[in-house]
């Protein structure tokens, strides 16, 4: 790499105002992205943070219950013993019974915490560092960064002495990123299941993280308030906090000074770190990964075969030629000639023939004419259900009641 | 970032991702068709253009913004509206509606990427015919109000 990225510090009362103009990128940000590691890291480390807990170990086993054995008619399973109450006879400390103890009942002495090697735990931090740099993945992780001026986010050491909740809110507003404070706000939810009962009763997402660098600076107090937002020191960085979830991409705030001190925590490319003992930043498998690059450069392209032209058989969907012209001109050309021809052909024929004008007396006479007819249809009709009226009328004048009903 | 590596640590999980009835279906803006899959993934590329609608009153021609995915880091300010721009996506000025907007996307395409550039049109023709149909109704409304 030729060329060294350069990133500006912005000042914290302006955030047009830029008060160091260019400073290198830190070597961390080059870390390749590793999202195996950190998700195996991650995962054992979310462990560490678990407390003992465990079933009472009697739970279930205070009888001296007995199985009855065999011939009993019942089954196998040890019963309590004595009598007078319900309780006796029942069937107990199996896992399958009611009121038994469970299977492999819980025990204090589980592994609870999962040790990682040091050199894994760092190289999952550098990767998480430099995610944190990559818009698509800060993005990805479902930051709200639209309005925020320059993505990894320097400030100068300032914010490390606000004191004031109102002071915090203001910066972030003046650096684009209170729209992920609203986000934290507005999808606070009530957990589901029985956790809201024991002390976690709301959801809640996770905004910017601020990292800072002298000890004693008090944007802790100031910034702890504010929904999302968490506050670390550099020299403390967690990958539980740089990559909640496992997912590579929070939004991170770096002060000036914390982001200067990421060279020595880290070390460089060409220099192991100071801090961390001997530890070199991980490098790459492919240093260059854009595969679409590759495959377009000269040298591929030079000793790349040609690319194969699909030969089209057929078209996907046949089409009917007697329907569709275009199809049939495929097939003949001389289709389109035809039907130019025919249509000539009709056009010559009809050009001498007048158009037959209705005449309206013709009209009106044949409209008088139908109606006659009708008129004549209409009696005969009416005739010929007067006659069928009459016939019944005539032979059944005796029931003439019953003539009514048919 | 390239490309390639950007999208195997997204792919499994990401902000826009949605499964629903067993489709994978994406919200990114620089998405134009919709679903999630490598090419039509805008937002981890260097270059995409997203067809993004926007809330248009009735007289308003433009319903659509273009938005432009870019790769700095810096936040760029408009000179003439003094409008800052975010970090990741540009906003491209369209000043007559539909045939300007495809006019564009066709230009900042060129010959390349053809399906990205007809799933980029596409989108605006839809969105287009929706929006029309929306103001004939307002206006519709409207009317019967006045009455």
């Amino acid at each position: 790499m030729t060329s060294v990225p350069l990133v500006s510090v912005f000042s914290a009362d302006d955030s047009s105002k830029v008060t160091a103009k260019h400073i290198p990128l830190p070597a961390v940000f080059q870390t390749p992205i590793r999202p195996d590691i950190v998700s195996f890291v991650h995962t054992n480390i979310a462990k560490n943070r678990r407390q003992a807990h465990a079933v009472n170990p009697q739970a279930g086993m205070q009888h001296s219950a007995e199985s009855w054995g065999t011939g009993r008619a019942v089954a196998r399973i040890p019963r309590v013993s004595g009598s007078g109450t319900h309780r006796s006879g029942q069937a107990a400390f199996g896992n399958q019974c009611r009121k038994g103890r469970m299977s492999l009942p819980i025990k204090v002495w589980r592994r609870w915490h999962r040790r990682v090697n040091i050199k894994q735990k760092r190289h999952a931090a550098a990767t998480a560092v430099a995610a944190t740099g990559i818009v698509p993945l800060v993005l990805a992780r479902g930051h709200r960064i639209s309005q925020v001026p320059q993505i990894p986010l320097v400030v100068e050491d300032k914010i490390e002495s606000y004191e004031k909740t109102t002071d915090a809110l203001n910066f972030l507003k003046r650096f684009g990123a209170f729209e992920d404070v609203q986000k934290v706000v507005s999808t606070k939810v009530v957990r589901a299941g029985i956790s809201k009962q024991r002390g976690k009763k709301y959801r809640v997402r996770k905004g910017p993280l601020v990292v800072y660098f002298n000890e004693n600076a008090k944007l802790l107090k100031a910034f702890r308030n504010v929904p999302g937002v968490e506050v670390v020191n550099v020299t403390r960085l967690n990958l539980l906090q740089l990559a909640p979830g496992g997912q590579l991409g929070r939004f991170v705030i770096w002060t000036q000074s914390a982001f200067a001190h990421l060279d020595k925590l880290f070390g460089t490319y060409r220099y192991t770190s100071i801090i961390k003992d001997g530890y070199q930043l991980l490098r790459p498998l492919i240093t260059n990964p854009d595969l679409a690059r590759i495959i377009n450069s000269n040298q591929v392209q030079e000793k790349v075969q040609p690319a194969k032209t699909t030969k089209v058989l057929h078209e996907v969907q046949k089409k009917n030629p007697l329907k569709n012209s275009k199809a049939m001109d495929r097939l003949n050309p001389y289709a389109k000639k035809q039907r130019a021809a025919a249509v000539a052909a009709i056009k010559a024929n009809t050009k001498g023939t007048k158009k037959i004008k209705k005449n309206k007396a013709l009209k009106k006479a044949s409209r008088a004419a139908y109606n006659k007819v009708a008129a004549s249809l209409n009696d005969a009709t009416k005739a010929a259900v007067q006659e069928e009226q009459d016939i019944k009328v005539k032979y059944f004048s005796v029931q003439k009641g019953a003539a009514q009903t048919e | 970032m390239s490309q390639s590596v950007l999208w195997e640590v997204v792919k499994g999980n990401n902000a826009f991702l949605v499964k629903r009835n067993g489709l994978t279906l994406s919200t990114d803006p620089f998405n134009n068709t919709g679903v999630q899959t490598y090419s039509s993934t805008g937002f981890i590329t260097k270059n995409a253009i997203g067809v993004v609608p926007t809330q248009s009153k009735v007289n308003q021609i433009n319903n659509v913004n273009l938005v432009a995915r870019k790769s700095t880091k810096f936040q760029q300010v408009d000179r003439k509206t003094k409008n800052t721009q975010s970090v990741y996506a540009s906003t491209l000025s369209v000043k007559h509606g539909i045939h300007t907007a495809s006019r564009v996307i066709r230009k900042r395409f060129g010959t390349r990427r053809l399906g990205l550039q007809k799933a980029a049109l596409r989108k605006l023709v839809k969105l287009n015919r929706a929006n029309a149909v929306r103001r004939r109704n307002e206006i519709a409304a409207t009317k019967a109000q006045k009455k």
